[in-house]
């Protein structure tokens, strides 16, 4: 398979994610790692692995797009986006539908709303504060002395209605806490975290035209966050195979209509590893 | 230094205006050192012109407290303030000038020279901007055993009736009296109007500068604004500020005749509603810059762009201009009177500084964003940030947001 490749690196507060197309629009290579101390060198090693992955080399990289946090610290970057635009255009690729795109990463935790057009027609971002975050998961993890993972599976277990209702992420820290001594099940406290996070995300939603999708780290490795956004919406979220690669598809999907490479299909993964260039 | 040429067109009368506020700064040292002058400190929308007319010197406790968020100061003052009392999410101008007096540091030494900003013998405050002015007053005024006078003009208005101004007239009156009786003054009738016909050309030439960004590309920004907005607040009641701005004009209409842009190939043109972020001046009018947008217009600067006076009651005159100002009136008017700014200055989209501790100053906190960009179908951005504490404002997420706002206008081209 020869072809250009096109590739989105999205430098995130915590994870660095690159996500490479193949000329049909397919992801054919894909990277997740931490960001680090060093972006530069975390999204140069991001875009390698990635690389790698589909028997890519630089030299095939016809186009790169970088987004998140780090995004003026990736080498070669041919134009920089925000990330509000490269969630919400790969969002929009996964799920024409969606109307409203609910991102929930480290930092940052993005509403967008989409026109039928999939234009940004407003989008709204977490107030300088940690509570809404992902950063607000691991703050109280920690303090837990659990990993996020097991707070997620102790969510899902939950059968009670219990909320955390701080807006400060350090008393809400002390809320659970409280909870803990009254006795509450770890099970029902920790759904009342994923529940905090979304009462948080639900004041960013000004209006809802059409179906939500959720994208960003959170939702792709807790599930209890999907269940907690669709209490809050009353609905179904939609939510792509790989969400925290949203921000890195959106990016790569903007290279390639750069390039004038149209036609983007669904991004649905190829086969990885055969020779390319 | 090439690129730094290529991004700024430089105001040439930049150089005058340093050199008038030197003459300001210096000329309220003098007069708080000699025995035989007053010194008044103001509002910034207060009566200035009758303590003008009564011979003071006035000295704008506002200007100081955006220096020192502008030199990034308030941060480090504020604390002493929240320790003497004062709540952290209270005016960040009046914590931070608080501050500056129980540390004694202030930026007028390093600019100026002097030590800082001078003894009050008459504090005047105009509440209506916010009440806090009363209270960062009486502070000083408690400090340094000066009288604390003012006016209150009735708040939140709509459609500003005649018995209103009438209202407010009454207590200038007696403004004037407390004034007199304590100092032995005597107000002279023809000094009051001459100061308020002085204070109302300068305003009208302030206007007619910033009307100039209509054109475009627009030869000034709201960023410029910010800085040469300073002789109409500062020096009001006074020739100076009218020299100041006709010359300022006079370069501002040469540019529109030369098609000089404040920024280069300029694509958008933005509104700026609210405070401005004094701490990040500099860093976004950068990023709007590069973004090639330029602030076009902005309430703020506005502010001080009076209705003219045409002769008659000097009083009545400072009681409507008093009480019909933006801040004062009701969320109609205010999205009335934006409507029409976005018209005038042909707008794209308008950012909404969501300040702290500026409450008052803020707009987008009971729908109007949402207002506008529904019924208007005007892009909106609403930032989270401060007028002075920089603690409030997350560089990275403001710089993220104005970028993913222009992104959202051109994908709407």
């Amino acid at each position: 398979m020869t072809g250009p490749l096109f590739v989105g690196v999205d430098v995130g507060s915590s994870a660095t994610k690159c996500v490479v197309l193949d000329a049909g629009g397919r992801i054919v290579g894909r990277n997740v790692r931490p960001s680090g101390f060093n972006y530069a060198q975390s999204a140069q090693a991001s875009i390698d692995a990635a690389m790698r992955a589909c028997g890519g080399s630089a030299r095939c990289m016809t186009c790169c797009v970088s987004t998140g946090y780090g995004r003026a610290d990736v080498p070669g970057s041919a134009r920089r986006v925000t990330e509000i635009t490269c969630h919400a255009r790969g969002a929009r690729q996964w799920y024409p539908a969606a109307r409203t795109i609910i991102d929930i990463g480290g930092q940052d935790t993005k509403v967008i709303r989409l026109d039928a057009d999939g234009r940004t027609t407003d989008y709204r971002m977490n107030a300088k504060c940690a509570a809404g975050t992902g950063t607000f998961l691991e703050s109280i993890a920690v303090r837990l002395g659990c990993t996020l993972a097991e707070i997620d599976a102790l969510a899902m277990r939950s059968t009670g209605q219990a909320r955390v209702n701080s807006y400060c992420t350090v008393f809400a820290g002390t809320e659970v806490l409280e909870r803990i001594k009254a006795g509450q099940p770890r099970e029902d406290i920790s759904m009342g975290l994923f529940r905090s996070i979304a009462s948080r995300v639900l004041e960013m939603v000004a209006a809802r035209d059409g179906p939500v999708a959720a994208t960003g780290g959170v939702v792709a490795y807790c599930g209890a966050m999907v269940r907690a956004l669709e209490e809050a919406l009353g609905d179904r979220v939609l939510l792509p195979a790989e969400p925290q690669l949203a921000g890195a598809y959106g990016a790569a999907l903007l290279g390639a209509e750069m390039d004038g490479a149209a036609d983007p299909g669904s991004g649905v993964p190829v086969g990885e590893g055969a020779e390319r260039c | 230094m090439q690129t730094e040429a290529i991004k700024r067109v430089p105001i040439e009368a930049t150089g005058r205006l340093r050199a008038l506020m030197r003459e300001y700064f210096l000329g309220l040292d003098a007069a708080a050192r000699d025995p035989d002058r007053r010194v008044a400190w103001c509002t910034s929308v207060g009566p200035c012109e009758i303590l003008v007319a009564l011979g003071f010197d006035v000295y704008f406790p506002e200007n100081h407290g955006a220096m020192l968020g502008a030199k990034r100061l308030s941060h480090e003052l504020i604390p002493r303030a929240v320790g003497a009392g004062y709540c952290p999410e209270s005016c960040s101008y009046m914590n931070s000038d608080i501050g500056s007096a129980l540390t004694g540091r202030s930026p007028l030494r390093e600019a100026y020279g002097i030590d800082g900003p001078p003894t009050p013998n008459l504090l005047v405050y105009n509440t209506n901007q916010c009440r806090e002015t009363q209270d960062w007053f009486s502070f000083f005024g408690r400090r340094h055993e000066s009288p604390v006078m003012g006016i209150c003009p009735p708040g939140y208005l709509g459609a500003v009736e005649p018995a209103q101004v009438a209202y407010v007239r009454g207590q200038l009156v007696r403004l004037i009296g407390q004034i007199e009786s304590r100092f032995g003054l005597k107000m002279d009738p023809a000094r009051l109007e001459e100061a308020v016909s002085l204070s109302s050309r300068a305003s009208t030439l302030w206007r007619e500068v910033l009307e100039t960004a209509r054109t475009r590309p627009a030869p000034i920004t709201f960023w410029d604004g910010l800085i040469h907005m300073a002789p109409v607040i500062l020096m009001r009641g006074s020739q100076a500020p009218i020299d100041y701005y006709r010359a300022l004009l006079a370069e501002m209409e040469d540019r529109v005749r030369s098609g000089v842009g404040a920024v280069r190939d300029e694509q958008w043109r933005i509104y700026w509603e609210g405070m401005p972020v004094w701490p990040k001046v500099r860093e976004l009018s950068e990023k709007f810059f590069d973004l090639r947008a330029v602030v076009a217009a902005s309430t703020y600067c506005n502010s001080w762009a009076f209705r003219p006076y045409e002769g008659g009651d000097p009083l009545e005159w400072m009681a409507a201009t008093s009480t019909e100002i933006f801040i004062n009136r009701d969320e109609a008017f205010k999205q009335a009177f934006l409507v029409e700014m976005f018209e005038r200055f042909s707008i794209d989209g308008v950012i909404f500084h969501n300040a702290r501790t500026c409450p008052n100053n803020t707009n987008c906190r009971f729908g109007m964003a949402q207002r506008l960009r529904d019924k208007q179908g005007m892009p909106v951005l609403v930032i989270d940030g401060d007028l002075s504490d920089v603690r409030f404002f997350s560089t990275a997420q403001t710089m993220t947001n104005v970028e993913a706002f222009i992104e959202q206008l051109e994908g709407r081209r």
